[in-house]
């Protein structure tokens, strides 16, 4: 790891200050980013540390919905009642994130931030059409996940909120990779309020993507066949030692039949 | 020659796995083609008369092959498995069961036979057994223990020959300014030959011990027996304890010091007259998902034979971790290096390893024929879990993966592996019906 200065943000103003001044980074839950400054795969020369910034934490439930803040680590999540009773999907993917060590410090800011390919929580936001709310506005999830590693955040911007509206039904099954267990493919399927399906895949490709076939064939009929009956393209699909980018796409349509069934 | 990819060398049951592999998968494929029962072709080939002189210079002393498959099966509940292959069937599962029967030569070696076979050193094991004048003991080994529990079965032995508690015998291993010169910790040989030093050291105690019992009981050397911690004549109530010995040994004021030295302090080197034969069989049962080509293991059974046993605990340890080390070969390890040498499984982000959740409960046994040519009885149980298991992992994989058409796969049958097979098994049956 390479020297770096560290900065204790005191407030989310303080905290975009720092991160323009500096042209540094945002530390949220670190297991992402540390790992990465670990292997020196990332260098920033300054972290603005946002673990004191108490109003970023924590969870509030609505009639219609749930909003959880950035700085809100996966294993409260997973251990809300109110999650648990507002969008059970939500708290059973927040459980299966990681180990038990990555769940107690790794954050949803974090997670979305950082896009992993294969991480979990965009497949939620992405699936259930949530909303990040930043210092400087609301980003749609359909325009949040840009790219590999790559979202729609502003050097000085902070996501301080992830709000998502109850579905109809919602469920995430995930595929672990054998060795690291992150997603080799997860799919969240969700159906809305108003009755449209959204299919969000993680693991898959470069960066998180709704699947249009599926959400075509569960718009007509939401069962495990119709999904199963999908036949997903590989192109453009992730491949490695532990699967094809073929592969990948017959796991899609069989774990999104899994989560419909599931839902 | 150059290479970039990175140096191999033996590993736990080295050439065992790899020889068991190769003819169980063919005993299984060779039931499978005459619609004999697994158990039965193995049966018809189980060698029964002792000891057998094989075409390849080994002779197996003694074992007893149906014992243990017979336990495997009883701990396999084969009886059941066709009706859990149905209920597996009918969640659209497939089901299979393998067996391998394994031999395995242990306790190496004779130094003359593997001098003959190319060996640059002697493979004898070196012990010294150190009475102290309070009577507890020090064992210096030249086998070295990282985790098999010598210090525990070591100290088994000696408490137990010797008659002293076993918390007042310390083990030394491993510091070659202690140790006398031996040979180290492989081929599941301490205690077969480590151990037997041992034995031999402490012959050596027991004999000197008798000499000064004698003296100080006024009776003849071989009137003298030694038993339960004590040096008595024979026949009647006289006796002195392992302890007052020891003292005596120090403490030579009333002893034969025109005959005897001072002191009890024995080493011995044992080299052994033959290898020793472990055996065994291991059942495995396999439940895969033909969606996504995932196995899981379902049930694992092994009985083996590895002689007298010292500490079924350590046994039984062994036997899990040889068992988890074999289904992590068969199932997930896999070192992988792309077209340009670059290694892509260089860290556990991409190396699987099996971890508890991908392990069923490992049920183990043992039947004991013990070896017959050193005095411990021992053969040896540090490789056997990781020789039998892969086989019997495989051929539970073929076993079910027979009814969709694939009729080989190589390890490790990765989930995407397997997905793969069964997709090119129902291409070729497709092409074969349309022919």
């Amino acid at each position: 790891m390479y020297a770096f200065e560290w900065h204790r943000a005191t407030s989310i103003a303080d905290a975009s200050a720092a991160l323009a001044r500096s042209g540094g980074r945002a530390l949220a839950g670190g297991q992402s980013l540390i790992a990465a400054m670990r292997l020196r795969l990332a260098q920033p020369g300054t972290l603005v540390d946002l673990a004191g910034i108490a109003e970023l934490r924590g969870i509030r439930t609505s009639t219609d919905g749930l909003t959880i803040g950035a700085m809100t680590r996966h294993a409260d999540v997973a251990a809300s009642a109110d999650v648990k009773r507002t969008i059970p999907a939500v708290a059973a993917l927040a459980d299966g994130i990681g180990d038990a060590q990555i769940r107690n410090m790794g954050t949803i800011g974090g997670s979305i931030a950082t896009n992993d390919p294969a991480a979990d929580w965009p497949a939620a936001v992405l699936g259930l059409a949530a909303t990040v709310t930043t210092n400087k506005r609301t980003i749609p999830a359909d325009a949040f996940f840009t790219g590999l590693y790559e979202t729609a955040l502003a050097g000085d911007e902070i996501i301080t909120e992830v709000a998502f509206r109850k579905p109809g039904r919602a469920a995430y099954v995930k595929f672990p990779n054998p060795a690291s267990r992150f997603a080799l493919v997860g799919v969240f399927v969700a159906q809305l309020g108003d009755g449209s399906v959204r299919v969000a895949v993680s693991g898959a490709g470069p960066c998180v993507f709704r699947s249009a076939p599926l959400e075509a064939a569960l718009s007509k009929s939401f069962t495990q066949d119709a999904a199963r009956q999908v036949k997903i393209a590989s192109d453009g699909l992730n491949g490695d030692l532990h699967g094809s980018p073929e592969y990948r796409a017959h796991l899609v349509a069989v774990l999104a039949g899994r989560a419909v069934a599931a839902a | 020659m150059f290479t970039n990819t990175v140096p191999v060398d033996a590993y736990r049951g080295a050439g065992r796995p790899e020889a068991t592999y190769v003819v169980e998968r063919l005993v299984h494929q060779a039931a499978v083609h005459m619609g004999i029962a697994q158990d039965e072709i193995r049966r018809r080939n189980f060698i029964r008369s002792f000891p057998h002189q094989t075409p390849v210079a080994l002779s197996y002393d003694i074992g007893d092959y149906d014992a243990c498959l017979d336990e495997a099966m009883r701990m396999a509940d084969v009886a059941g498995f066709e009706s859990r292959r149905a209920e597996s069937k009918r969640r659209g599962k497939l089901r299979g069961i393998g067996y391998a029967s394994y031999i395995e030569a242990c306790g190496i070696a004779p130094s003359n036979i593997a001098g003959a076979l190319g060996a640059r050193a002697g493979l004898y094991e070196a012990g010294e057994v150190r009475v102290h004048p309070t009577g507890s003991i020090t064992v210096f080994t030249g086998s070295h223990q990282h985790g098999q529990g010598h210090e525990t079965t070591f100290a088994q032995i000696v408490a137990g020959r010797l008659g002293v508690p076993v918390e007042n015998v310390d083990v030394v291993h491993g510091d070659t300014g202690r140790v006398p010169f031996g040979m180290g910790t492989y081929g599941s040989r301490s205690l077969s030959v480590g151990g037997t030093a041992l034995y031999k050291a402490m012959d050596k105690i027991i004999a000197k011990g008798r000499k000064i019992a004698a003296h100080l009981l006024e009776a003849s050397e071989g009137d003298i027996e030694f038993a339960d911690g004590k040096f008595t004549v024979a026949g009647t109530d006289r006796s002195k304890t392992f302890g007052e010995i020891a003292l005596t040994a120090y403490v030579p004021h009333n002893y034969p010091l025109d005959k005897l030295e001072p002191g009890l302090n024995e080493t011995a080197f044992y080299d052994p007259t033959n290898f020793t034969f472990p055996a065994g069989t291991h059942i495995c049962e396999v439940e895969i998902d033909p969606d996504t080509g995932v196995v899981e293991v379902e049930r694992f059974s092994a009985c083996d034979d590895f002689g007298n046993i010292i500490n079924p605990m350590i046994v039984e340890g062994q036997v899990h971790g040889g068992v988890v080390q074999g289904i992590g070969q068969a199932l997930m390890e896999n070192c992988v290096y792309d077209a340009d040498g670059q290694l892509l499984s260089g860290s556990l982000m991409d190396y699987a390893l099996p971890r508890a959740h991908d392990l069923p409960h490992i049920a183990v046994a043992t039947k004991v024929t013990p070896c017959t040519h050193n005095p411990l009885g021992a053969k040896g149980c540090g490789e056997a879990g990781a020789i039998g298991a892969p086989a019997a992992l495989m051929n539970a994989v073929h076993d079910a993966l027979a009814p969709v058409g694939v009729t080989s796969i190589d390890m490790p049958v990765s989930a995407h592996r397997v997905w793969r097979a069964i997709a090119q098994a129902k291409r070729a049956g497709a092409s074969v019906a349309h022919a």
